[in-house]
């Protein structure tokens, strides 16, 4: 039941969260993560984002993303994992990534949501581009402890 | 022997390049490779950088073999 999936389309958050409903679970959380337009920075000033551009490495993301489902239903008392991040240009507002995990009980749901998309933005090859007024820059993550291997 | 070397978001920028291929001494290593390609490419050393190989993120000492993939990439953002 679990999917993963790359879209350059608009994402549904409801068709993704009731894509399947388990005769075994009781509950579904679901993270909508969308993109942003007003963002704080450290020394407090805020910058105005026009809208935003996804690239991934597309076969690796594929992979990665099947692997963290896997280590989730591993780890987490969970039944199913749906998980659709979005590429190319996204207006403000609109989902970039959804994940949603299906449990016979909630607690476990929300930890392995919340799990999952710390894991996302640490492991799967997708890249953010940032456009303002007046440029544009690629957004780089927290490099990984280990130059170059991901620690497990 | 030889490997094909992608490139994404950030380092596609800083090389301006999506792909190269690259001519390699038999028993290279990833690390080695990517020494190679930041020595060609200096707008990759303002970047701390990634590797994978064939589609897995590997350590530096791993052997290339003829024919492989490596991608270069900073450090990923989606979400």
């Amino acid at each position: 039941m679990d999917f993963y999936e790359l879209s350059t389309e608009v994402i549904d958050f409801a068709s993704v969260s009731r894509r399947f409903v388990p005769a075994v679970c009781g509950a579904t959380v679901t993270l909508d993560g969308y993109a942003r337009k007003f963002t704080k920075e450290k020394d407090g000033t805020v910058r105005e984002t026009e809208y935003l551009v996804y690239e991934a490495y597309e076969p690796m993301a594929l992979k990665e993303m099947a692997k963290l489902i896997e280590r989730a239903k591993t780890e987490f008392e969970i039944s199913a994992v749906g998980i659709i991040h979005r590429l190319g240009r996204l207006e403000i507002g609109e989902s970039s990534v959804i994940i949603s995990v299906a449990a016979p009980h909630r607690k476990a749901a929300f930890a392995a949501c919340e799990w999952l998309i710390t894991e996302l933005k640490r492991t799967v090859p997708i890249w953010k581009k940032e456009i303002y007024a007046g440029g544009e820059s690629w957004v780089e993550g927290e490099a990984p402890a280990r130059p170059n291997s991901l620690p497990e | 022997m030889g490997c094909t070397v992608l490139f994404f978001g950030a380092t596609a920028d800083a090389t301006e390049k999506r792909q190269i291929d690259l001519d390699l001494e038999a028993g290279s290593t990833v690390g080695q490779v990517l020494e190679n390609v930041r020595h060609s490419h200096s707008g990759l050393n303002e970047h701390k950088l990634l590797v994978a190989l064939n589609e897995e993120y590997v350590s530096l000492d791993t052997p290339v073999q003829n024919g492989d993939t490596l991608a270069v990439f900073t450090a990923v953002s989606g979400g």
